[in-house]
């Protein structure tokens, strides 16, 4: 019931209201917390799992930002439900295979989030609209603050704050923006830029397509160490390089527009057309038409269409988000119709 | 290409990932995707390669060794942590300190952490956070230009830092 009224809208980090969001879609900030004298989860038995969350959901309730969040019990939701919640940025890979004493602690906005007893006791993020991956930090470091008042935390000066897995020891932080870079793929620099990136102590990642390589144009850059430097210089050094990518990516845009405005304003207009006028539409097809049509929706070819529509419409039309609403499992051919006529309603209205 | 889980099915997910200019690739088949969780979402899955590929088995250390030393809180022996990649517990970071410093030195580098410290510490973290605190506040100066104010605080931190 929880997750059907979640998934008529579309979360806050979605609604493109952050600087530089036509570019940047989100930024986040994660910690990763246990507490002092428990067995971290991957080793630990369900009694200490569930002492953990005893304790970790008597601060959430004493938490000023958490207390009037949903908790939800991953033992208690199906496969697509999980994948739902993985789709929204909610939960992770490794926390939606479920198991018992696992909770999901999701403020109404899906701003903030706690999951307890994934591979850390607690990890804790925020997600904000755009580049502003400073005020992110912001408000996770409060948090912690408040939920450290009522849970100790293992710690030790050397190592600082001890995680699961040696790759978060230290701060316990990943700081990521996720980037939409269709001008920077379609001229093929994403290889260079990566490289690049990752040179500066960062990783950068992208999820493509066959042939193609730029399937959706999506990329995120994130830290890589965890130990030696302050969340703030980490958390400046990621945003910095965000920037530089942005303003990389508004040139290939000018110059695309200049050298080949004819040929993209028909690749948008196509894209467009296909998805105003198709009754079934393939999940890679429809994200790939999308990403194509958000890039002419910032270049202003489309004046009745925004941002956000475009970033909603990623969203609603993933097959578990499709299934979630419709309140039952469906079979592949039967999403790619709601698929379709979902995007065709929401781009048509707009007309 | 053929899934590089399955070795059956064409893979449809692939995933790249680049750190120190190096590239690591992922390709998976939609059933093995959906199983590890990832799948044809649009949007990046939130884990990353790395820490899925920290491999632990590169550090060669004798293997009765590694199982002889375990930690009084989770009995846990650097053998166990290093087949799982996982540590046990808090304590494992100092019971078994001689086998976890050398990994966690190729993973993070040979450093000290310096970033923030629990409000609640110990007596000796204490200081720690006041300085965290501090700084925090010093950048607010800074960004309010109150240079002044700014660089007494700068000295303060300073005073705090040479006691440690
Ligand atoms: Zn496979
Ligand atoms: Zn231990």
């Amino acid at each position: 019931m929880i997750l059907q009224e979640m998934a008529n809208s579309a979360s806050q980090w979605s609604r493109a209201d952050g600087p530089e969001a036509e570019i940047v879609f989100s930024c986040r900030v994660r910690l990763a917390r246990n507490l002092e004298g428990f067995t971290f989860p991957p080793w630990a038995h369900d009694s200490v799992l569930k002492d953990v969350s005893d304790k970790v959901l008597n601060a959430v309730k004493r938490s000023h930002y958490l207390k009037n969040s949903r908790l939800i019990k991953m033992s208690e939701l199906s496969s697509t439900e999980r994948r739902f919640l993985l789709e929204r940025h909610l939960i992770s890979p490794e926390f939606s295979s479920g198991g018992p004493h696992r909770f999901l602690i999701t403020e109404k906005r899906e701003m903030i989030s706690l999951m307890v007893n994934e591979e850390d006791h607690l990890r804790l993020q925020s997600i904000l609209s755009g580049l502003q991956l400073m005020d992110a930090w912001r408000l996770t470091d409060k948090i912690d603050d408040e939920l450290e008042q009522n849970l100790d935390y293992a710690f030790l000066p050397q190592w600082g704050y001890l995680t699961s897995c040696p790759t978060n020891t230290g701060t316990g932080m990943r700081a990521s923006c996720m980037l939409h870079l269709p001008a920077l793929a379609v001229t093929h620099k994403i290889d260079e830029l990566m490289k690049n990136i990752s040179k500066l102590g960062l990783v950068a990642r992208g999820l493509y397509g066959e042939g193609t390589k730029s399937q959706g144009d999506f990329f995120q850059i994130s830290n890589q160490v965890t130990l030696g430097s302050r969340e703030e210089e980490v958390v400046d050094h990621v945003e910095s390089v965000t920037r530089q990518v942005v303003g990389q990516e508004k040139k290939a845009r000018d110059i695309l527009l200049r050298r080949d405005g004819i040929q993209l304003r028909d690749q948008m207009g196509r894209a467009y057309g296909t998805l105003v006028s198709a009754y079934l539409l393939r999940s890679e097809e429809a994200i790939s038409l999308l990403s194509k049509l958000r890039l002419g929706v910032s270049l202003n070819l489309f004046p009745q269409l925004n941002v956000q529509v475009l970033n909603e419409l990623f969203f609603m039309i993933t097959p578990a988000q499709l299934q979630v609403k419709e309140g039952k499992e469906m079979a592949p051919l039967d999403r790619d119709e709601l698929r379709a006529k979902v995007i065709r309603q929401r781009l048509g209205k707009l007309k | 290409m053929i899934c590089q889980v399955c070795g059956e099915r064409e893979a449809t997910f692939h995933f790249q990932e680049m750190t120190n200019g190096q590239v690591k690739e992922l390709h998976l088949c939609e059933i093995c995707a959906q199983k590890k969780g990832l799948g044809q979402t649009f949007f990046m899955p939130s884990f990353s390669l790395s820490d899925l590929m920290a491999g632990l088995t590169e550090l060669e250390v004798p293997l009765s060794e590694e199982a002889s030393v375990t930690c009084s809180h989770c009995g846990l022996s650097y053998g166990d942590i290093k087949r799982k990649g996982k540590i046990g517990c808090g304590l494992c970071y100092q019971e078994l300190e001689e086998y976890l410093t050398p990994l966690l030195e190729r993973i993070q580098g040979k450093v000290r952490h310096s970033g923030k410290v629990p409000k609640k510490g110990k007596v000796e973290d204490q200081k720690e956070r006041r300085i965290y605190e501090l700084r925090k506040e010093l950048e607010i100066l800074v960004r309010k230009e109150e240079y002044e104010r700014a660089a007494k605080l700068r000295d303060e931190i300073r005073r705090l830092e040479r006691e440690k």
